[in-house]
């Protein structure tokens, strides 16, 4: 059981800085995951932890234990590899049991906790069997099992789903959650893809560039993304920006994009207020644009009409790209809005959920 | 019906290139197994009238202790050269210092050189351990400039292997040589029968070094052959036996393990 | 520091292979280049200092060497274009699906399993020069089957017999050229001739604007392996004709004079004269693949 520190954590290879001043702490028992674009520093993050990177400047720590200069091996922590890195010439058993063997545990005591894991798993009926005589799913459930055998402090997960087809991914990806649960330990997950990253995390690190954007439970993070990178990056599709101006008075206080002109919600209007006339960044998620005739209960949207460029028929949802004066942005609305390429149709802001960023800083302005 | 056609000229040209490669050794089996008295270097081309052995038993008494010295020669040169050059391999690709990657080149290049560069400090250097012209020395040698190409044909082998294997070892808790003892070392033995066919071969087909550092006696197949291809009294129907004697090993293997061999082959171009 | 211990047990373990390659490479060089400054003649060793003179010996003083020169540059041209030629035609026949494939790929490489030695003692043979009644070999054959034009005296034959000595160098090295050519050739994606196809590209136009192109790195790979090779030519010429001043090179005069004639200075200095051509051909293209290779 182990809490994780990062204090002031450099990593540069030579002149390259990959990671820049991370400070992140990560609660016991927590299911922490670090999500970023590729490059952003997110794996590197994670293999300064693991212990195979050297870590520039600052300190590392596992509980109250600075590890800066442990070896792997001896910090307490297993690790599952994208590319599961299955020892290809040992059978499942063997791949599982390496490591404690290693440890010169007792070898009844071995294959207990061999079988334990495997029970997990569903790994019983495959511990014979060499790597490759393994469909993709069950060697990632290997690679799961011999982390577990080692009842470690702190779990490590680089992009653990992104080799398994989209179905099974979404399976396992309840797996790994359920598992956390039953281990009760630290899991330190890294993925690009921030649906894993909603779905599973107690936490949520955004990364970029190195730097840390946010850490924050995920419907914080969605709800109140501290800046542009992070509004952008979480939530599918991603949310629209316009450079924006406002306008008005704080009585009736407007931002205008340029193609299209919505009122300011009286709750948002304190905190623009310094902002009359001067730009801003707007930003709205296309789930909050519904159509006007299909608006749900509840939400009183501000009306703006536009053309329809383009429509992804979802199903149960329907996504169109629109385009009001030149400014273009993405809807999520009712099935039943039956719009063709090229019509114009009407749709509705949901303002109390806008987002207003400044656009020097790309900091969020809240209410 | 054309195309047809086409198909059969390709292989005219063929033909004709098979022959040029088959020539010396339809010549080589057909004197070997003359009889001394249809041998004459007139009647070179005709088939044997039966299989005889007169030749081969002339040609075995010349050289079968030389063909002992050669296994004897080669066995341990190619192990001992593959068992360093997976080390280095395995250090060079996977488990790098500062500075391997000037190392490298310059193991590579050894395998280059004309090996006459050091030929005089070579015998001088022997005669002064007291390893000149017995085998020893000249498996020594054999397995020091065996170095650049075992380490290089190891060093592609473990490159190609994904470094997570690596990494997934050090956090199981494997040191560098249980990594190697462990992971690498049983996942490496196609390098190990390319490399070790690549050795064999080379230490048996070679000459230069023999002859400079080896005495009569420890002569090894390839010099023993030459020697007698010099002498005007071995007939040279005894001659063609003794070079289908020395050819058989490296044939046989070539035969058996084509495949690796055209790999390690292939190894001594740089390419991985 | 634990990576530094490491990277400490790492060069421990190629330590013995430097030390080794240490001494038996650059050691031995720097001393063969020593004794190439000396006027070291006769069994004892003499260190005593000679200048350059066993090199300007050589270069402006010394018909054999120029023999030697003229020999390894006739011997290079006609070896190395006979093995690429013929290396890229067969490995461009054996490209096109035939039948039996395997066994002519075989059939061709299996020249480099055979030492030199067992190739040039077939070979003699074969290119026996005499002619009229103790007419044998080649030439006998040639004689039978009415190609009398293509008698000849082989190596026999005055300033040009090297060339004949080409032959079974080509015949042993051209199924590795071949070899080098099909790696190159497998490695070429079929979306490549099949775009060129869907293009409008005919077989030997494919050939000509994509396939040859792409082949370059190899010929130059080949072009490298095989110049060094003939550079270093030795036993193969020993086997087929022994030590004859006509067919003499740099390899050849190198071991006799030294061993045969205890003119140790003089053969350092010419040991080390190939050295250098070796090295201009080599070092440029380790240096090119090693930097190409980092890169990817």
């Amino acid at each position: 059981m182990a809490s994780v520190t990062y204090n002031n954590i450099y990593k540069s290879w030579g002149e390259v800085k990959v990671i820049k001043d991370l400070n992140l702490e990560i609660r016991d028992k927590e299911f922490l995951v670090l999500v970023g674009p590729s490059g952003s520093g997110k794996s590197t993050a994670l293999r300064l932890l693991a212990g195979l990177e050297e870590i520039t400047s600052g300190e590392l720590y596992i509980g109250d234990r600075l590890v800066n200069d442990v070896p792997p091996k001896d910090r307490d922590i297993a690790m599952v590899f994208q590319s599961y890195a299955l020892y290809p010439h040992m059978s499942v058993y063997d791949n599982m049991a390496f490591g404690l063997k290693l440890r010169k545990m007792p070898a009844a005591e071995i294959e207990e906790k061999v079988k334990e894991a495997a029970g997990m798993l569903g790994l019983e009926t495959l511990l014979d069997r060499k790597p490759k005589a393994l469909s993709g799913g069950q060697r990632q459930r290997v690679a799961l099992g011999r982390a577990i055998v080692r009842h470690p402090a702190v779990f490590l997960m680089d992009e653990p789903l992104s080799n398994l087809d989209a179905k099974l991914r979404v399976e396992t990806r309840s797996q790994i959650s359920k598992l956390h649960k039953r281990l009760d330990t630290t899991f330190v997950y890294v993925t690009h893809d921030q649906t894993e990253a909603l779905t599973m995390a107690d936490r949520i690190a955004v990364l970029k560039d190195g730097m840390l954007q946010q850490v924050d439970s995920p419907q914080v993070l969605y709800d109140s993304p501290k800046n542009v990178f992070v509004a952008g990056f979480i939530g599918s599709p991603a949310m629209n920006f316009f450079d924006a101006t406002v306008t008005g008075s704080p009585e009736e206080m407007y931002i205008d994009t340029g193609g299209f002109r919505v009122r300011v919600p009286q709750s948002y209007v304190n905190a623009l207020r310094g902002y009359g006339g001067k730009k801003v960044v707007f930003g709205i998620r296309p789930e909050d644009i519904h159509s006007a005739r299909f608006t749900p209960g509840g939400v009183t949207g501000e009306t703006v009409r536009g053309k329809v460029d383009m429509q992804e028929i979802m199903g149960n949802e329907i996504i169109l790209y629109m385009d009001t004066s030149g400014s273009s942005y993405t809807a999520r609305v009712d099935p039943r809005e039956r719009a063709q390429i090229g019509d114009e149709v009407e749709v509705a802001f949901n303002m109390e959920n806008m987002h207003v960023f400044d656009p020097e800083t790309e900091e969020a302005i809240y209410a | 019906m054309s195309l047809r056609l086409n198909r059969l000229l390709l292989y005219l040209p063929l033909i004709v290139i098979t022959l040029f490669f088959l020539l010396p050794l339809y010549v080589v089996v057909v004197t070997s197994f003359k009889s001394f008295d249809e041998v004459s270097l007139q009647r070179m081309w005709q088939l044997p009238s039966g299989i005889n052995f007169d030749n081969f038993r002339l040609a075995w008494e010349q050289l079968a202790p030389h063909l002992w010295n050669s296994i004897k020669l080669v066995v341990p040169a190619a192990l001992l050269s593959s068992a360093l050059g997976s080390l280095n391999g395995f250090v060079l690709a996977k488990w790098k210092f500062p500075g391997a990657d000037i190392v490298f080149p310059a193991l590579l290049f050894g395998m280059f050189i004309p090996y006459q560069a050091v030929l005089i400090p070579l015998v001088q250097f022997m005669r002064t351990i007291d390893l000149y012209g017995g085998l020893p020395g000249l498996i020594l040698t054999h397995v020091i400039y065996g170095i650049p190409i075992t380490t290089l044909t190891f060093r592609n082998f473990y490159a190609a292997i994904p470094s997570e294997l690596i990494e997934a070892a050090r956090i199981d808790g494997a040191g560098m040589l249980q990594t190697y003892w462990n992971i690498l070392l049983p996942i490496s033995i196609p390098a190990f029968v390319v490399v070790l066919i690549w050795q064999f071969t080379a230490a048996w087909n070679d000459f230069l070094f023999a002859v400079v550092l080896t005495n009569p006696s420890n002569w090894p197949i390839t010099v023993a052959l030459n020697n007698m291809a010099g002498s005007q009294i071995i007939q040279w129907n005894v001659q063609m036996a003794g070079a289908f004697l020395a050819a058989l090993p490296t044939l046989l293997v070539y035969i058996f393990l084509g495949r690796y061999f055209l790999r390690g082959m292939l190894a001594g171009a740089l390419k991985g | 520091m634990r990576i530094k211990r490491d990277a400490l047990l790492g060069f421990l373990m190629v330590l013995p292979s430097i030390i080794a390659i240490g001494i038996f490479v650059y050691g031995f060089i720097g001393w063969t280049g020593r004794v190439s400054l000396s006027n070291w003649v006769g069994l004892l060793p003499n260190y005593e200092w000679a200048g350059l003179k066993n090199y300007t010996n050589l270069l402006f003083n010394d018909p054999r060497f120029m023999v030697d020169i003229r020999n390894t540059v006739i011997f290079t041209v006609l070896f190395v274009l006979g093995c690429l030629i013929l290396g890229l035609f067969l490995a461009v026949l054996l490209d096109q699906g035939l039948r039996g494939e395997a066994f002519f790929r075989s059939l061709f490489l299996f020249p480099m399993a055979i030492s030199f030695i067992v190739t040039g003692v077939v070979w003699r043979w074969l290119m026996n020069p005499a002619q009229g009644s103790r007419i044998s070999g080649l030439n006998l054959l040639f004689d039978r089957i009415g190609l009398d034009s293509l008698i000849n005296s082989w190596h026999a034959t005055p300033t040009w017999g090297i060339a004949a000595i080409a032959i079974p160098a080509i015949w042993q090295m051209s199924g590795y050229t071949m070899a080098l050519y099909l790696g190159g050739l497998r490695a070429i994606p079929d979306d490549l001739r099949e775009a060129a196809r869907v293009d409008g590209a005919s077989e030997v136009e494919i050939y000509r604007h994509v396939i040859l192109p792409l082949l370059r790195p190899v010929t130059l790979s080949a072009m490298i392996i095989l110049g060094h090779i003939s550079l270093k030519v030795f036993d193969l010429i020993i086997a087929v004709a022994g030590k004859q001043l006509a067919l003499d090179v740099p390899a050849i005069y190198m071991w006799t004079t030294t061993f045969d004639g205890q003119f140790y200075g003089r053969g350092a200095a010419i040991a080390m004269l190939l050295l250098l051509s070796v090295a201009i051909l080599v070092i440029p293209y380790l240096y090119y693949t090693i930097r190409t290779e980092a890169e990817l």
